[in-house]
């Protein structure tokens, strides 16, 4: 995993640095900025921010501790494609009457070129709209006025929030490029944040400065570090093909609460600091230890899922398979429970957590000693290692531990076989939460591979219809994705209707499919099929293309280069094999190459083979992906192996009548 | 515009959805089975006209969820806003034997804004509930009560909503006072409605379907909604957001509108009134001036949606627009009609529904909701020309595949009337492609290709005229262009905008290992850019005429240089196809000057074929994709 971390030293080390740009002046333009007609540093860019200032701090103005943040920015948008960056939505949480955030000031001008001259437009604030979007959160929404190629759009507000955990993060880099962004905290010296800056990109510049007195409460005062950090000519980010989540690679500038003192009774408020606190409070926690304990609920129904079980890996698969089927996963993530285990147990409805630490209670109740591992999701980003920050983890699932092994489990998904994780789950590390042990890392791998294997073994008759057979199996989350496919249809025959119909020159005539619901067993699909190939079999050359099903016909990869790793989530391995028995008159005129490429590192393979024995013709192909994930360095050996691949599944094999 | 799952129910019932309950799912007649994930197994929609400014829509359901496909009918979303409060929402599940479950109510759903990552604002509401389920077959019930201090606007009764779900019963009952003249259109109805005088003295209309079969998604087919049974409602007299208005037909509610919705919001600056008449002062034609008039709009203005107020009929005010310079459809069109108005051009409003598949508003039958759109017309004498006001791209006089070839209407100040957009032929729909080629000894491949699109094809490429050799810019024309290790060494785009635009690209690209070599022979597939993406998949039965929304033509001439003393091996490239529905040629052969000339033309005619064509339209696409998919092998001449 590529992630860059720094972690940075805030209260130490004061320097007294360099002056600083600070906050640049509201409503002016220049004349450069309105006649430049490109991004220089990045031509194809449709808008660039010019000048970008963000200031946060806390105020304790009328005695309520608020965070306040400012923004100001400047953005040239040079043709229509970028008028987007003109529709502006500021989210504001809310939590009830009281406690929620708010937007104090705002304003915001277009400048323009119209007949020559620089025209100014105002935001019109009858323009300005809040949208009530759910229980939780409300949006500012607004567009710029007078948007046309070539224009200036700039804007500021001021956010007032009483959220103090969240110090307001800042983001250097989005999808346009930057000339420059700076952000400016002040924080007083009684709160002490946790600074992690994240991204390829370094800092410009920090600036630290103490500021005396300048926060007080209930007559007591105290210090503050103001501190800027600039970064400049920071380029737009551009998302790539399998890759993780874009936060593992934009940077940005993240502040997590550490600790305060509360300035009336001089008492220093822990709020997030090792492992230990993080253990103990989620040990005793209402929605997490608590619920982890509630092995009580399943004391009557166990007898009953346990019937026939005699193993602990019996008796442990048939917990889960209880668990997949008796809560409905709602699509809420998180850690905590929502409605606890009890109730989604009765109303056959939960949440992540509710699923997964019900699963964890269940299995203790049966005596199977199971932990609780925390995580983030791949679209949620890669946990900081650094320190512990519990906020990065929205997810967490289940790990017996049976014997000398152990398995990891999530029961939100009932087609998921005992042992294998979602794919969203398969990110770096997690979290195990032991109720009496101290809290470790894990590795989040796939437990197993993907297995993908074609088997067709045909005969060409004299109409010129291939006949034969075709059996399919898959494992892994192929095996988890075909399942899936066909549960999409209301019957296996209607599934089987559709690809004989999609298939257009396969006529289906008898099909089997085993282990449907036996998701710990490959998925095996058999077909008696006709292919309708030739017009009759009497040809003086026949081409044949053995790739019927299944052909890589396009390189996945297509960048000159690229700067993140490849993520495939899970190591493959894909089996083609054909046998095509020929009437006697025919003879191979041109044998396809056969042809074999590895990838350094035993990173994986490609073998092409051909035999010939008798009028039976054999081909098959291997690949073989065997990492999860692949460093950019390693891009172009993959790449080229899907090349080899591609140009291996496009070759004819040619048959002529002997003479 | 509103719509509930199924269309709005109305009625006074506060009772227990329904007095029978027997939801058993075993008791499903089976012949409703086959491809049903979901059947209705009562639905009982009544809509109450109590007085012009109180209708009341009542919705009962009840349906049997049999597998997670028909999840989605369990989804209950509810509109609301000001001005359509919800009355009452109750409801409650059943397991496969009809035992209750669970009931719910108001408070167990979720409110959001139904914003929909579309329009900057809008101030419609939306209730949703989802109920959590663990084994299907469930049945789900429920019941929706909506008030509106209106008579325009009435949901359609529409038995069966989605492909692939079975209906036991439905019904429908119009309820209005004796002065309330209700019209109404029924499409696919087998029954006959039921008029009557309930104990009130109120006028009764009901409709009733019973064991209608799920309805399977087959490819080519029309227009769903022109397949499942609808019946649609509209007033006389009406009242409607402090308005009363009447209207029979078309040309009463073009008059209506225009009168009401849009008469008043044209007023301009007097400095932009100036300035429109000093822009077109000096030019002669009224066409010309038009055009002029269109561009300056198009350059300054944006498309934003915000909806806000009466149920998003009315523009916003021309002045609003030429002060912000955004607006939504209505607002952008009210705004060119404005300045147009300024330089004494004549144009009309013109309400449409606008998507790629072709849908018309009803020619006899006028009512409020049919239209999603509005363009506006410009009647030149003996040449009448349309304006899309929502991009800032499109040429003048051009309206894309988006609202082509239908019936819209004209709000006039001489009423309503109904104008039929232009169509694009699939003669008009071209797109021709030439490009010469050099194939090296190692099968490397170095060339030109130009082609041009028209018609409906014009917007094909939608890249920037004046932003070129970008990064991305290419990597989408290596998306177009499926050739393995394609390299765009340079590409660019002529635009010819006009009332038939043209657009030129011109593509320089190299490849390596284009042909595979095996033996002294080289294999290549000859038709690398334009082959069709699939065969539409054969139907054991077909239900539905074949249907082909919009007709094009494709010529490809490829012509490949390959080194000398090579000769086609492979049986040759011959193939020529005519049906009715269209069209396709394709050759491949080896000139005297080393030379592989490959040719292809597809034409596809837009109509509707008896459904018996459909098996005819798959082998026409299996043929093609054999030709497209043709390999040639080359070897040495001996």
């Amino acid at each position: 995993m590529i992630k860059i971390l720094l972690a940075l030293a805030l209260s130490t080390s004061l320097t007294a640095g360099l002056a600083h740009a600070g906050d640049f002046p509201y409503g002016s333009f220049n004349l450069a900025e309105m006649d430049m007609k490109s991004y220089a540093a990045d031509p194809s860019a449709h808008a660039a921010v010019l000048q970008e200032f963000g200031k946060s701090w806390i105020s304790t103005s009328g005695d309520r501790i608020r965070l306040i943040h400012e923004y100001h920015v400047k953005i040239k948008i040079f043709d229509d494609k970028a008028f987007e960056q003109g529709k502006i939505e500021i989210p504001l949480h809310k939590s009830d009457n009281e406690y929620f955030e708010s937007i104090q000031s705002l304003s915001g001008v277009t400048y323009y070129t119209d007949n020559g001259s620089v025209q100014r437009a105002e935001l019109d604030p009858k323009q300005i709209f809040t949208e009530n979007s759910s229980k939780y959160l409300d949006v500012k929404k607004f567009a710029m006025p007078n948007l046309r190629p070539g224009c200036v759009i700039e804007y500021k507000y001021t956010l007032e929030s009483p959220y103090l955990n969240n110090f307001r993060k800042w983001e250097f880099q989005t999808d346009i490029p930057k000339a420059s962004s700076e952000y400016e905290v002040r924080i007083p010296a009684a709160y002490n944040y946790k600074v992690t800056l994240q991204g390829f990109k370094k800092l410009d510049n920090t600036n630290a400065e103490v500021e005396k007195e300048c926060f007080s409460i209930g007559g007591n005062k105290c210090d503050c570090s103001k501190i800027s950090y600039v970064m400049n000519n920071v380029p737009a980010f551009v998302e790539e093909a399998h890759m993780t989540a874009p936060k593992n690679y934009l940077s940005a500038i993240y502040f997590e609460l550490n600790d305060y003192v509360n300035l009336y009774n001089g008492a220093k408020v822990k709020v997030t600091q090792d492992w230990a606190d993080i253990d103990r409070g989620l040990k005793s926690d209402e929605e997490f230890g608590s619920q982890m304990k509630r092995t009580g609920l399943f004391k009557e129904a166990l007898p009953k899922i346990l019937t026939g079980s005699t193993t602990d890996l019996d008796k442990a698969k048939a917990i889960y398979a209880y668990i997949q089927k008796n809560i409905k996963y709602n699509h809420y993530y998180g850690i905590y429970t929502d409605n606890g285990i009890r109730r989604a147990l009765d109303t056959h409805s939960g949440s992540v957590a509710d699923i997964n630490l019900a699963l964890v209670a269940a299995l203790n109740a049966a005596g199977l000693n199971t932990e609780a591992v925390l995580l983030s999701t791949r679209d949620h980003g890669i946990i900081n290692k650094l320190y512990p920050v519990k906020s990065d983890f929205n997810y967490v699932i289940a790990k017996v531990n049976i014997a000398d092994k152990s398995y990891l489990l999530d029961a939100t998904d009932p087609m998921l076989p005992f042992g294998l994780l979602p794919i969203h789950c398969i990110n770096d590390q997690g979290r195990v939460m032991s109720l009496n042990k101290p809290s470790y890392w894990i590795d989040l791998k796939a437990s197993q591979k993907e297995g993908n294997t074609f088997i067709l073994d045909l005969t060409l008759q004299t109409n010129g219809k291939l006949k034969g057979t075709f059996t399919r199996y898959a494992s892994g989350y192929q095996a988890y994705n075909n399942r899936k496919e066909i549960k999409k249809f209301n019957t296996v025959d209607e599934y089987i209707e559709n690809l004989d119909e999609r298939l257009t020159k396969v006529k289906i005539l008898e099909s089997k499919i085993q282990n449907l619901d036996s998701l710990d067993a490959p998925l095996a699909e058999t077909y008696q099929v006709e292919i309708d190939l030739y017009d009759g079999a009497d040809h003086n050359r026949l081409a044949f293309n053995p790739f019927i099903l299944n052909r890589i016909t396009e390189n996945p990869f297509k960048l000159a280069e690229r700067d993140y790793p490849i993520d495939w989530g899970a190591p493959s391995d894909t089996r083609y094999m054909l046998t095509l028995h020929m009437p006697e008159q025919y003879m191979v005129e041109a044998p396809p190459a056969t042809a074999a490429l590895s990838l350094p590192n035993k990173g994986g393979m490609f073998v092409s083979q051909f035999a010939s024995q008798d009028n039976a013709y054999t081909f098959s192909h291997i690949i073989q992906i065997n990492n999860s994930i692949y460093s950019p360095q390693e891009y172009p050996y993959l790449k080229e192996l899907f090349n080899k691949i591609v140009q291996a599944e496009k070759a004819d094999i040619i048959f002529k009548k002997k003479s | 515009m509103i719509r509930l799952l199924y269309g709005l129910a109305f009625c006074l019932l506060a009772y227990p959805c329904f007095a029978q309950t027997n939801y058993e799912a075993a008791s499903i007649p089976k012949d409703l089975m086959p491809y049903a994930s979901a059947v209705v197994r009562k639905m009982e929609q009544s809509t109450e006209v109590k007085d012009f400014d109180n209708t009341v829509e009542n919705f009962k359901i009840a349906v049997t969820i049999l597998n997670k496909n028909g999840d989605e009918h369990a989804d209950i979303v509810i509109p609301y806003d000001k001005g359509n409060r919800i009355k009452l929402i109750k409801g409650a599940v059943y397991d496969e034997y009809g035992k209750l479950v669970k009931k719910f109510s108001e408070s167990n759903f979720s409110d959001y804004s139904a914003a929909d990552g579309f329009s900057l604002f809008t101030d419609n509401r939306l209730k949703h509930y989802h109920p959590a389920t663990i084994s299907y077959p469930y049945t789900i019930e429920y019941e929706v009560q909506i008030a509106s201090k209106q008579s325009l606007n009435f949901s359609d009764w529409v038995p069966n909503h989605f492909l692939g779900t079975a209906v036991e019963d439905s019904r429908y009952e119009f309820v209005c006072k004796p002065d309330f003249n209700l019209r109404y259109k029924e499409f696919n109805f087998p029954g006959k409605v039921i008029t009557g005088t309930n104990a009130a003295g109120q006028k009764t209309y009901t409709w009733e379907v019973k064991t209608l079969k799920a309805i399977r998604n087959e490819p080519y087919s029309p227009d769903y909604e022109q397949i499942k049974t609808v019946v649609k409602f509209a007033p006389e007299n009406f009242y409607y957001e402090g308005i009363n208005g009447s209207f029979n037909n078309w040309a009463e509610l073009g008059k209506w509108q225009y009168e009401n919705l849009l008469k008043s919001r044209t007023a301009l600056p007097n400095e932009t009134i100036s300035y429109i008449k000093a822009l077109t002062d000096t030019i002669k034609s009224p066409k010309q001036k038009a055009k002029v008039i269109y561009e300056y709009m198009q350059n300054r203005t944006r498309y934003i949606s915000i909806q806000v107020g009466i149920g998003g009929f009315r523009p916003f005010l021309a002045s609003d627009v030429d002060r912000l310079n955004y607006g939504d459809c209505k607002a952008l069109v009210n705004y060119t009609q404005s300045l147009l108005k300024a330089a004494s051009i004549e144009s009309y409003y013109c309400i449409v529904y606008g998507n790629s598949r072709k849908r018309s508003l009803l020619t006899d039958f006028a009512s409020m909701s049919q239209a999603n759109h509005v363009i506006l017309c410009v009647p030149f004498k003996n040449d009448t020309t349309w304006l899309e006001c929502t991009s800032q791209k499109i040429p003048f006089g051009f309206l894309g595949d988006f609202t082509d070839d239908r019936w819209v209407l004209a709000c006039t100040p001489d009423g309503g009337k109904l104008l039929h957009t232009p169509k694009y032929t699939a003669d008009q729909n071209r797109q021709i492609r030439k490009a010469n080629l050099t194939m090296s000894e190692n099968g490397g491949l170095t060339g030109n290709m130009m082609t041009t699109f028209e018609g409906a094809q014009y917007e094909n490429r939608a890249l920037d005229d004046n932003n070129q050799d970008t990064k991305k810019e290419i990597e989408q024309l290596k998306e177009f262009y499926p050739i393995d290790n394609l390299e765009v060494e340079s590409f660019s785009y002529k635009r010819q905008k006009g009332i038939a635009p043209v657009n030129q690209e011109d593509i320089k690209l190299a490849a390596t290992d284009f042909a595979a070599q095996s033996a002294g022979k080289y294999f290549f597939m000859v038709n690398p850019v334009n082959r069709v993406s699939g065969v539409p998949r054969e139907l054991r039965t077909r239900t539905t005429a074949v249907y082909i929304n919009r007709g094009y033509t494709d010529i490809d001439e490829i012509t490949y240089t390959v080194p000398a003393g090579l000769k086609i091996e492979t049986n040759p490239l011959f193939i020529e196809i005519n049906k009715p529905f269209g069209q396709f040629k394709a050759t491949a052969t080896m000139n005297t000057q080393n030379q592989l000339v490959y040719k292809r033309q597809i034409k596809m005619i837009d109509g509707t074929y008896p459904k018996e064509s459909y098996q005819e339209l798959v082998d026409f696409y299996k043929q093609v994709s054999d030709a497209d998919n043709y390999k040639v092998t080359l070897a040495k001449r001996n």
